[in-house]
């Protein structure tokens, strides 16, 4: 027999990927997609289910609630508000709210075998140093208030674990595909990039030689199927992410001025300088200046700067060894972060990526 | 490094004058001359600027007689004026006929302080990094010319009478500066210099966003080149000269090199404010007047300039 799968956030980021991952398993018989989209990719073995984690029934009908309650043997829960810039109330309706309604159901499921829930390594706030998979609580504070409600979830599937066969994987910002260096969907580093592009973005807070992790789409869809169905460890907490591959600050932006140069080989006339790494209080003195009197445009690429850019003043490395051993028995490589970025910078300049406005028309206006 | 006592070429004099009219940037703000209220103006270090109702003509006059006369120069052993202007308006004098556009205040200068044997140019299009590239210039001149002793650089700027104050976010004063670039001048010899040009900014309107952006990291790429080039490090530095734009902006500059507020010569942002070209010079003869630089201090001038242009000059005192 094999597993019926009830995945949520099915037409997110990971969502998508891990639907075709999973469909493609022969170890999965049906993947319930659950999605407050329906745009979830047709197969066979794919039941695309209207939902949505802030209501206790998952948005679902009786009859749909009680098929996959009966059914499922695995939960991915991947659905997640990833907003930087949202409030905090905002976010913990989904990312805490939810969290707790999927728990409820999976304690409903009597042929559960396994819940994976995606969480981010960026729970770690701002603590720095070595970041241990087994490590949680805190009182470092946060970056972000999505980073707080991601920890706040976190916080209670640990509780939950007492209970319940779950395991948490903590990933790291996604960046693109390895091999195409496609971006399913633009995040903030995405943004971040852009605005060095054109010359909006002056100064970067952290150190040369802090790290800035990224993993490709494509491994962690691969790894995350892997660890949900064939490798599922209740209890555990498995850092998905480029650890000591990751690039250094400096690193990063050299290589996207290299590749910037390469694949539009127009920027290099405008000869516009990399953005300088500062420390945090004189990124936060610039921007307030900004923040006073800048116009719009320059407020708005400040802010989307604010919003992630800060995490890389708390320098850290996230160790992933038991990641690395539980994906040990299978046949995934991680692709290296030097590989695979200047693809996803070619993929960015070729996609039209730079032509787009940089102010949201909402915001502009 | 400087030169030989021979062969070294220095700022050895400076004069200046400024508009004649205090405004307070409340009474700019009172006027509609700001974009950004006064307040966040005093915040910015801002109190006052100078306005002129004298011609660009007039103040560069002024400026280039008190520099003939208090350093003792003869006007005739003066090889070369080069006249700054940072606007159009300032290198012609208009008179409605459209032909006056090639009526050039550096030749009537030349004219009128009986500068015989000078030549007479004009250095444009660089914005308030405009003084600073003409001592360059003056300096290579000299180097390159045996006979040459000595340039007459002046720098005059008046924005048209109700014109707007505020320049990305800093106060605009009217005014002129005369400095005396001379062969072996035994003050403020030139150690080096430095320009950056990057012509994707050339439209400040347009660009205004990407220049605020810009500004800190190249000026701290240019500065950080500077000291490297005459192989000097920040503790050798005895005085930072800067142009006169936000004390705010200076801040995280200066927090950008790693270097603290003290060596910073800031008293003139709240006194009159960006002086166009000629802040940085007025700047060094008020600390060299006060007593701020003993002989032998190096001193670091930095500047930008629309075009867009960043300069930085360094001088041993």
């Amino acid at each position: 027999m094999g597993d019926i799968v009830l995945l949520t956030g099915a037409s997110g980021t990971v969502g998508r990927g891990l639907v075709r991952a999973l469909a493609k398993r022969s170890n999965v018989n049906v993947i319930y997609a659950l999605s407050h989209q329906v745009d979830v990719e047709a197969n066979p073995s794919v039941v695309p289910l209207r939902g949505d984690v802030r209501s206790a029934t998952l948005g679902l009908s009786a009859q749909e609630y009680g098929e996959v309650r009966q059914r499922a043997t695995l939960v991915i829960h991947a659905a997640a508000d990833t907003r930087f810039s949202a409030s905090l109330y905002e976010l913990q309706a989904i990312n805490v709210e939810g969290t707790k309604n999927v728990l409820a159901f999976a304690a409903d499921c009597g042929q559960l075998r396994g819940l994976t829930a995606l969480s981010t390594v960026h729970v770690a706030g701002k603590r720095t140093g070595t970041i241990l998979e087994s490590s949680l609580p805190h009182d470092a504070g946060f970056v972000n208030n999505y980073e707080q409600s991601k920890y706040e979830a976190e916080i209670i599937l640990r509780e939950a674990m007492k209970d319940l066969p779950i395991t948490v994987i903590r990933l790291s910002t996604v960046l693109s595909d390895s091999k195409t260096g496609e971006v399913s969907k633009l995040a903030a580093i995405h943004q971040g990039l852009r605005l060095y592009y054109h010359s909006l973005a002056p100064m970067i807070p952290g150190t040369p030689d802090c790290l800035v992790d990224l993993i490709a789409s494509d491994y962690a869809v691969s790894a995350i199927a892997d660890l949900a169905c064939d490798g599922f460890h209740a209890g555990q907490t498995f850092h998905l992410c480029a650890g000591k591959d990751a690039f250094t600050l400096e690193q990063l932006l050299a290589q996207t001025h290299d590749a910037f140069m390469t694949y539009r080989p127009s920027w290099r006339k405008r000869s516009i300088a990399m953005p300088a790494i500062v420390d945090l209080p004189t990124f936060e003195l610039f921007a307030q200046s900004v923040d006073e009197v800048g116009d719009n445009l320059l407020r708005h690429s400040v802010r989307v700067i604010q919003h992630f850019a800060p995490q890389l003043a708390y320098p850290k490395v996230f160790d992933d060894t038991g990641c690395t051993e539980a994906l040990a028995k299978f046949d995934i490589e991680k692709p290296r972060v030097a590989d695979f970025y200047p693809k996803a910078i070619r993929w960015l300049v070729e996609s039209g990526w730079t032509d787009r406005a940089i102010v949201p028309e909402a915001v502009a206006s | 490094m400087p030169g030989s006592p021979q062969t070294s070429v220095g700022v050895a004099a400076i004069e200046y004058v400024l508009g004649r009219e205090i405004v307070t940037v409340d009474e700019l703000e009172s006027r509609g001359l700001l974009d950004t209220p006064a307040v966040r103006m005093r915040e910015f270090g801002f109190q006052c600027i100078r306005v002129s109702r004298q011609s660009q003509h007039e103040l560069a006059l002024e400026a280039a007689r008190q520099l003939i006369e208090n350093s003792h120069t003869d006007p005739r052993t003066i090889d070369a004026i080069y006249y700054v202007g940072a606007t159009p308006d300032s290198h012609a004098v208009m008179n409605g006929d459209p032909r006056s556009a090639f009526h050039y205040p550096a030749a009537q200068l030349q004219y009128e302080l009986e500068m015989a044997r000078a030549i007479a140019l004009g250095v444009s299009q660089v914005g308030c990094a405009g003084m600073m590239a003409a001592v360059s210039l003056a300096r290579n001149f000299l180097l390159s010319n045996q006979s040459a002793e000595r340039v007459l650089c002046v720098s005059s700027d008046v924005l048209p009478a109700g014109s707007r104050r505020e320049m990305i976010y800093n106060v605009v004063s009217d005014g002129a500066c005369a400095l005396l670039v001379e062969k072996g001048s035994s003050t403020n010899q030139i150690m080096g210099h430095r320009q950056i040009t990057k012509g994707y900014y050339w439209d400040f309107l347009y660009k205004k966003n990407e220049i605020a952006a810009a500004y800190f990291p190249t000026a701290r790429t240019i500065i950080r080149d500077s000291l490297q080039s005459c192989g000097l490090e920040w503790p050798a530095l005895a005085r930072i000269v800067p142009h006169n734009v936000s004390l705010r902006s200076w801040e995280i500059l200066l927090r950008l090199l790693g270097v603290s507020g003290e060596k910073l010569f800031a008293d003139n942002i709240a006194k009159f404010g960006h002086v166009i070209a000629a802040d940085n010079w007025m700047n060094l003869r008020d600390v060299s007047n006060d007593g701020g630089l003993a002989s032998g201090d190096k001193v670091l001038l930095f500047t930008f300039g629309f075009g867009a242009n960043w300069s930085c000059m360094i001088l041993e005192h």
